[in-house]
């Protein structure tokens, strides 16, 4: 452990968490809490923010983190984005959950369906899971199919029909219409389409494989155009899931970037950069079936949200946001591949550098990789576990540069704990 | 989530979970070790039509199970799962095919064998007041529960389910100063070794007996736990997430 970045101690995140874990389900349950966040160990992990700015999230205990994590996405532009806050601002003094919906929702949408190369309308509503189970409830009601195909290491919200058999709370009957392929696997996906002839309503799917406990996978050379000829063939549509990786790859859609076209495609996290929204869009053919849905809720066409996605995309396309977080994400794993080389470590950097994926592969338990993670978290870096993480517009060289000075202390004290390492 | 429980899996699970324990109760309950410590060695075999089978050899106050039964001194036949899962709960009285000699080693010594397995198994809220009761009983559970999500994995159409994304390599379950199991993975089948592993990708350990009791009685919730540092997870946590389903399917059988 070096002077420079000494350990924090977490005191007052654990105090909150004790009262927490009296009063709500797991004290902190879902992604943001310590199970599903994989804290290993615990001990090491903040538990609850104070403030946020740009890159950089505060826990309780008052210890700075550069946040690698953007609240698992929506931190696109910098947290408090002074333009995407003023808009919302702005659009707070004249309305936002009202009896008729702003006007704004029409803008919004105007820009939508301008920026996403696949999208003739868009839906709009408040969480990822709601955008997944709105496009394959579209799909349904336009094919009157039942069937939905899944890339094995999916993960489409936590709607029931997208969980898995085994999910506490689900039953087989919830799943009982779900195909499973293996990713990459175009004779696969083949079989399954022909031995479901006419009943399969659509494949549900992200935009390359980011599973959670390995490498991410991009599609290989002409995945994509050999399964959406099949799906045409077929009559079966493709519903993007770009929740998570949504404008960090490109603008006009993931489904742009890997050179295809979806049916319908969902977003959420990049949307608004923390404002709460999402939305599904589609073609022109599959409105009619969007518009037959009993589907909505009373937080769906608030005002707010709208102005923040307009500032939001306004900013994005401003900045060539895809390329600046290519960059930034290059420029940051790059550094820290050669800082764990130092010490004897292979780190393999996966994905999209935008939504880069990080694994030490010295060993098979990952409990190493654990160690460091928990190592870079507790001197001011926070990295998750085991999942992709994402960069933000504000991110700046200096943060990186510091990022990798963190990353290397790490390193050298799991270096240090480990002599059996050689 | 599956309201129906399948008799199969139960019947594998009764048979070498529960009365697989036989084996660990006779070394930690002196009780145990004294009803059959001056019994002659005998063996007793478990015939389950469309089932499990194994045998039961006893010797010298100690008692270790095998697979199948083909030379046992006694033999139980059940023509179903459902007649031997009703062995288990005390239902079905069972008629030896082999070994009508023998009917008193059956009568006074193992029926009161599995009274005591019972009495630590499913112990009373007076007798885990007793901190050496609470150690012993516990240790059986952990037992009994790793051999259980063995059999709930390579058995139940949930649990396989589960099975099938578990990766191979061994994960160790276990209460920190206490006993230990290896869940061994390999083609998403688990074979459950009442020892701690050597190596492993994989674990999850309880900080006390306490907190393992809370956890198989319902009490706790392994999230939770996670959440408060009661339970320790580290390594491949896709291995574990699906042995906390299995785990999940576990309690439905036991309870």
């Amino acid at each position: 452990m070096s002077k420079k970045y000494p350990l924090y101690k977490t005191t007052k995140s654990n105090e909150i968490y004790d009262r927490a874990v009296k009063v709500i389900p797991a004290g902190v349950y879902g992604h943001l809490g310590a199970a599903e966040g994989q804290f290993i160990p615990v001990q090491r992990w903040p538990r609850f923010s104070e403030r946020a700015q740009g890159s950089y999230f505060w826990d309780v205990d008052g210890n700075r983190y550069i946040d690698y994590m953007c609240a698992y996405g929506p931190n696109v532009l910098g947290y408090n984005d002074p333009d995407v806050d003023a808009a919302a601002m702005e659009q707070m003094k004249k309305g936002n959950c009202t009896t008729s919906p702003g006007s704004i929702m029409v803008d919004c949408a105007e820009l939508l369906v301008d920026t996403v190369a696949s999208a003739d309308w868009a839906f709009f509503c408040k969480n990822g899971n709601d955008a997944t189970s709105g496009a394959i409830l579209t799909a349904r009601a336009a094919t009157h199919r039942k069937k939905l195909i899944f890339f094995n290491g999916f993960y489409h919200g936590v709607a029931p029909m997208v969980q898995k058999i085994d999910y506490p709370g689900v039953t087989p009957e919830d799943v009982a219409n779900n195909l499973y392929v293996n990713w990459d696997d175009i004779e696969g996906f083949k079989r399954v389409v022909e031995e479901n002839e006419g009943e399969i309503a659509a494949l549900i799917a992200q935009p390359y494989d980011h599973g959670n406990f390995y490498d991410n996978k991009f599609p290989k050379e002409g995945f994509w155009p050999a399964i959406r000829k099949i799906c045409t063939e077929h009559g079966i549509l493709i519903i993007v899931d770009d929740v998570r990786a949504g404008f960090r790859l490109d603008l006009a859609g993931s489904d742009h970037y890997f050179g295809f076209e979806a049916d319908l495609i969902c977003f959420c996290k990049a949307l608004a950069n923390g404002w709460n929204m999402s939305a599904f869009c589609g073609k022109e053919e599959l409105k009619a079936a969007a518009a037959s849905l009993s589907y909505t809720g009373s937080y769906w066409m608030s005002s707010i949200p709208f102005a923040a996605c307009i500032a939001c995309i306004n900013k994005l396309k401003k900045l060539d946001a895809p390329k600046l977080f290519h960059d930034l994400g290059t420029e940051l794993t790059e550094g820290l591949k050669k800082a764990a080389a130092t010490d004897g470590f292979d780190l393999r950097t996966t994905g999209a550098p935008a939504l880069f994926y990080l694994r030490i592969a010295n060993d098979d338990s990952m409990m190493l990789h654990q160690e460091w993670i928990a190592e870079c978290v507790n001197r001011g870096a926070f990295f998750a576990s085991h999942h992709n993480h994402f960069i933000n517009a504000s991110l700046t060289h200096e943060d990186i540069a510091q990022t990798i000075e963190i990353a290397e202390d790490a390193f050298h004290t799991v270096r240090k704990n480990h002599p059996e390492l050689g | 989530m599956q309201n129906l429980m399948d008799t199969k899996t139960l019947a594998y699970l009764n048979m070498y979970a529960v009365l697989g324990t036989l084996e660990n109760l006779c070394e930690l309950v002196p009780e145990a070790a004294d009803l059959v410590r001056d019994a002659k060695p005998i063996s007793i075999g478990f015939d389950v039509k469309n089932g499990p089978s194994a045998t039961l050899f006893f010797k010298n106050g100690r008692c270790r199970m095998e697979q199948g039964c083909g030379a046992c001194d006694v033999k139980l036949p059940f023509s179903s799962c459902e007649k031997f899962n009703g062995l288990i709960d005390g239902t079905v009285t069972p008629i030896p095919s082999k070994g009508f000699t023998h009917i008193g080693f059956l009568l006074k010594k193992f029926t009161p064998l599995t009274d005591v397995l019972g009495k630590y198994l499913r112990a009373s809220e007076e007798d885990l007041k007793d901190p050496e009761f609470l150690a012993t009983s516990t240790k059986l559970m952990v037992n009994v529960i790793g051999v259980a999500i063995a059999q709930v994995a390579n058995n139940d159409e949930i649990g396989k389910f589960s099975a099938d994304h578990i990766p191979d390599g061994s994960v160790r379950l276990g209460i920190h100063g206490g006993p230990s199991v290896e869940l061994a993975v390999k083609n998403h089948r688990i074979l459950c070794y009442k020892r701690p592993p050597e190596k492993f990708r994989a674990s999850m350990m309880f900080e006390s007996l306490e907190t393992a009791r809370a956890l198989f009685d319902g009490k706790l919730n392994a999230l939770e736990g996670v959440g408060t540092g009661k339970v320790e997870m580290t390594g491949m946590c896709n291995m574990l997430d699906n042995i906390n389903r299995i785990l999940d399917r576990v309690s439905l059988y036991l309870a």
